[in-house]
């Protein structure tokens, strides 16, 4: 068993050394990092220690090295834009997108788990059909277009809501919404596909056949079955949770880190950039690797095929 | 994040189904021409082909047949509202023409989510193929990449791309040339790994062909169909990545205009005229639902066992 | 007579099988120590039921899979590496022919393209030439050129099997390995194309391995016949003594379960136990714990192949020279 989680774990070790590598590459290939990381307005003395600092003038493996000490200290560079540490920009956001993604997390749950389940227990039904449309709707209506007509329908039209900015719990309803919204119509279409893929197997029969009670066929064999993959997918949500609002915050001017983000990569504030991408990298790493751990717990056979790539 | 979390989605489910799809593949592909006939087309699937159609012409010949230069400021009809004679889909509130440059913007995106989608599909199958090809170390390196690229959310690799290299039309094509390659990788490498075990690419082989021969000549053809599917998948979620950096401001840069810089250009003017951000996000939306109606249709014919 | 047109000495090739969840491997000898040698316009038939090891035999000999150790040597040279381009040119002088022709055709070509597609792999004649090439070895597979325009699908299982033929043959190779070429075919079916195999091998003075669980269609084509259970030969002879005579107790089941004119179907020894297992291959003889006249010596000993007079040779311990002549 400890084979499995071996497997795993040196796979997400492999997929942040990945992400480290990518923002050296694209680091070193646009440019004096010095420059880039400082801004052009630094002084020559503050480009030079720091120059120094980073053991820029070193051949390239050796930098490369280094950069990932560096990085392993926490120290991701300065903003070039008000001079603190990246790092702390970046954490400081943290609290207002978690108040948007974590409330958006449950209303998905909530609302797409139990619309799937009820779709595929109801195959062809009026609300099945339903769930499937609003599913459909969920992927073809980019979220900046839902936002955008939400503000019109609730703010403009109605007057009920703000339309932009963190003054209140009422400008968190909007976004939440936003996200909430095209976040359940994917769970419940996957989730649908997922039971009904389970429904389809022959020890569901079976368990019909022998006279189980349908009840407990779905709520014995069905549901666990079909909570793997789901489980998964949950996984990746919970991923996106610190960097999955960047076009619903920008939309609504709400100041997490997306909206950062968003305003760092206008600004090319680079050293703000290059770390939230590896705090995004950490945290999809962190929940892929929980919900390996999940999987292995739910679904002893994984563990054998723990080498399946 | 709708999008990223949707492309993991159907990341994870292309991946729980690869192995009935082996198998169903070879059988699927030379079902192609039998199956498809003009008699058979659903309505839906009918009207999503001739939009896309139509998409295309406009794309083809938006500066013919628009009706004003998609800069030409008009500042006697700044604002106006649409269905007036001179302007049909009304104006900005620099008086510019919304149709003509909803015609340019569709000619942009699509030029944009073409060239990209093409470049996925280049790349995804070539390393797919080197990774069936040579297995060992190439194999588990692409393995690994695809893994990487599946567990990261692209607009997030994509604004780091764009901070560090600023921004122009062939960069937001290449870059956007990297969303959704692993997912022809993964298949291309099943597929042709299951040819090479059996069938006509090992008695190929067997022949004396070189690798390109049986790669290029054999294999292709053979899993066009599901790599047509899988095109269908990511083309959708492209123009909407496009769009939604557009509309951040860090995709398409002005002067020129693409359907997400309309829309976010539009947000400014919500309250006096919506229909400028209508006009474009209703576009987005249709030709988004009509590439999935295809593509859900011809998966159902080719492959229904691609998610 | 001179030396083989094709030797395999001692070529064996296992394999690591992993099996259950905690991922131990097994070992699975599926060629152990197998030898043969085919004269130059010959035919050797390989008999043995699925998993004795005879396609894996085949193929390397074909050179599609490496050795473990000993080697093939072909018409006095060794093999090329696999997958090298002296390998892809050698295949010009040996080619293959399937189970399954539908499976070893292309789906999206029509059929004259497949045929020619040897000629364009190693470069044979000029462009014109090979369209005149193709036309005549449709005909050599009683085939006609509308047949070449079709696609495999629309093809019979007969056809589909002349066109791999066809294509075996259109750079006239010199050596064909056959592996159950038309077990996959209706029975009516299967003697037209052995007996277009035997025409044309007797025309283009080609060596054959013919691999087959079928007695009867070995026996046909066959100047050799070699016995193989579980990776090792049992019994090899010429064709009609083989089959008159058989020596080893398992070729004497063999024998007796295929059907023949003028013998009763009274004689026939059916074998107990489970039918030969790769990955769990019995100590000794492999075939003791089957063999219906197995003594002690047979589970611990594994009996030599020698001859026992003409070109006969034995793997059995009840069998050695005259005195177990008469026993059978």
């Amino acid at each position: 068993m400890g084979h499995f989680f071996a497997i795993r774990l040196g796979r997400a070790a492999l997929t942040i050394v990945l992400v480290v590598t990518f923002a050296f590459v694209v680091l070193r290939l646009s440019g004096d990092p010095a420059l880039m990381i400082l801004g052009p307005e630094a002084p020559p003395e503050v480009l030079a220690a720091f120059r120094k600092a980073w053991s820029l003038d070193d051949p390239i493996w050796a930098q490369y090295f280094d950069y990932f000490g560096a990085i392993a200290k926490g120290e991701l560079g300065r903003s070039m834009r008000d001079g603190r540490p990246a790092i702390e920009l970046v954490l400081e956001r943290i609290p207002a997108t978690l108040a948007l993604t974590l409330p958006a997390f449950f209303f998905k749950v909530a609302l797409g788990i139990p619309a799937g389940i009820y779709a595929a227990l109801h195959r062809g039904s009026g609300i099945d059909r339903a769930v499937m449309m609003t599913a459909v709707a969920g992927f073809t209506v980019p979220s900046f277009v839902l936002a955008l007509v939400l503000v019109l329908v609730f703010a403009v039209q109605l007057g009920w809501l703000p339309s932009g900015g963190q003054e209140s719990w009422r400008h968190a309803i909007l976004p939440i919404a936003t996200l909430g919204l095209g976040g359940a119509a994917v769970l419940a279409r996957f989730t649908r596909s997922a039971m009904l893929e389970v429904l389809g197997q022959p020890y569901i029969r079976t368990a019909s056949a022998k006279g189980v009670s349908w009840r407990q066929v779905v709520t014995s064999h069905a549901l666990p079955n079909a909570a793997i993959p789901t489980v998964t997918i949950l996984g990746f949500m919970v991923g996106t949770l610190i960097a999955g609002a960047v076009v619903v915050e920008s939309v609504f001017a709400w100041p997490g880190v997306g909206r950062l983000l968003v305003v760092a990569v206008a600004n090319r504030d680079l050293a703000v950039v290059q770390c939230i991408l590896l705090l995004v990298a950490m945290t999809m790493v962190t929940s892929n690797l929980v919900v390996d751990f999940l999987y292995g717990f739910l679904d002893p056979r994984l563990r054998a095929k723990g080498a399946h790539a | 994040m709708t999008d990223a979390t949707l492309k993991d989605a159907k990341a994870f489910s292309s991946e729980v189904d690869s192995g009935s799809r082996k198998r169903n593949a070879s059988k699927l592909e030379s079902s192609l021409r039998r199956r498809i006939s003009l008699a058979a087309i659903p309505v839906s699937v009918a009207l999503a082909i001739t939009w896309i159609i139509a998409m295309l012409l406009i794309a083809a010949f938006a500066e013919k047949i628009a009706p004003y230069g998609f800069t030409q400021l008009d500042l006697r009809n700044r604002l106006a509202a649409p269905g007036n004679a001179a302007h049909w889909l009304g104006t900005d509130e620099l008086g510019r023409d919304v149709l003509s440059r909803l015609l340019v913007s569709i000619r942009i995106s699509l030029l944009i989510a073409f060239g990209a989608t093409a470049i996925s599909a280049l790349v995804g199958t070539t390393l797919g193929f080197l990774a069936a090809h040579f297995r060992g170390a190439i194999e588990q390196l692409v393995l690994m990449l695809t893994d990487f690229q599946a567990s990261m959310p692209f607009l997030i690799m994509a604004l780091a791309v764009l901070a560090f290299f600023g921004n122009s039309l062939p960069l937001l094509i290449a870059l956007m040339g990297l969303f959704g390659w692993e997912r022809y990788a993964r298949i291309a490498r099943g597929l042709a790994i299951s040819a090479n075990a059996q069938g006509y690419a090992a008695a190929v082989r067997q022949l004396g062909a070189a690798p390109s021969r049986i790669y290029l000549r054999h294999i292709l053809p053979n899993i066009a169909s599901t790599l047509i599917v899988s095109t269908t998948l990511v083309f959708p979620e492209v123009i909407l990545m496009e769009s939604g950096l557009s509309f951040l401001g860090l995709g398409v840069q002005p002067p020129m205009t693409s359907l997400g810089n309309m829309v976010g250009y539009g947000r400014e003017y919500l309250t006096r005229a919506p229909w400028i951000m209508l006009a474009p996000a209703t576009t987005i939306v249709v030709t988004t639902l009509a590439v999935s109606v295809i593509g859900d249709w011809l998966r159902d014919r080719l492959d229904p066992t691609l998610q | 007579m001179s030396a083989p047109f094709v030797q395999v000495s001692a070529i064996s090739r296992s394999y690591a099988m992993r099996s259950g969840m905690f991922g131990r491997s097994t070992v699975v000898h599926a060629v152990d120590g197998v030898s043969l040698s085919i004269p130059k316009g010959e035919t050797l038939g390989l008999v043995g039921e699925s998993g004795s090891g005879k396609s894996t035999t085949g193929r390397i000999v074909l050179g599609f899979e490496p050795s473990d150790s000993g080697e093939v040597r072909f018409d006095g040279k060794p093999m090329a590496p696999l997958g090298t381009a002296a390998w892809r040119a050698q295949r010009a002088r040996m080619q293959m022919i399937f189970q399954d022709p539908l499976g070893a055709l292309d789906r999206r070509l029509p059929v004259a393209a497949q045929i020619r597609e040897p000629l364009d792999i190693h470069d044979l004649g000029m462009p014109a030439e090979r369209e005149d090439r193709v036309r005549e070895l449709l005909r050599a597979v009683e085939l006609t050129p509308a047949h070449g325009a079709r696609y495999p699908g629309a093809l019979s299982g007969g056809q589909r099997q002349r066109i791999v033929l066809a294509r075996a043959l259109a750079t006239k190779p010199d050596f064909l390995v056959c592996d159950e070429p038309v077990s996959a075919l209706d029975v009516s079916i299967q003697a037209q194309v052995v007996n277009l195999l035997a025409d044309l091998q007797a025309e283009l003075s080609l060596t054959l391995l013919f691999i087959s669980h079928d007695l009867r269609v070995v026996r046909q084509i066959s100047n050799v016949v070699a016995v193989m259970y579980l990776g090792r030969i049992v019994e090899i002879g010429s064709a009609d003594d083989l089959f008159a005579r058989p020596e080893h107790p398992y070729t004497q089941a063999l024998v007796s379960a295929s059907p023949a004119p003028g013998r009763r179907s009274a004689g026939r020894i059916v074998l107990a136990g489970d039918p030969p297992n790769p990955a769990a291959r019995p100590q000794g003889c492999t075939f003791h714990p089957r063999c219906p006249r197995a003594i002690a010596r047979c589970a611990s000993e594994v009996p030599a192949l020698s001859s026992i007079g003409g070109n006969r040779q034995v793997a059995c311990h009840l069998v050695t020279g005259a005195e177990t002549r008469d026993a059978a």
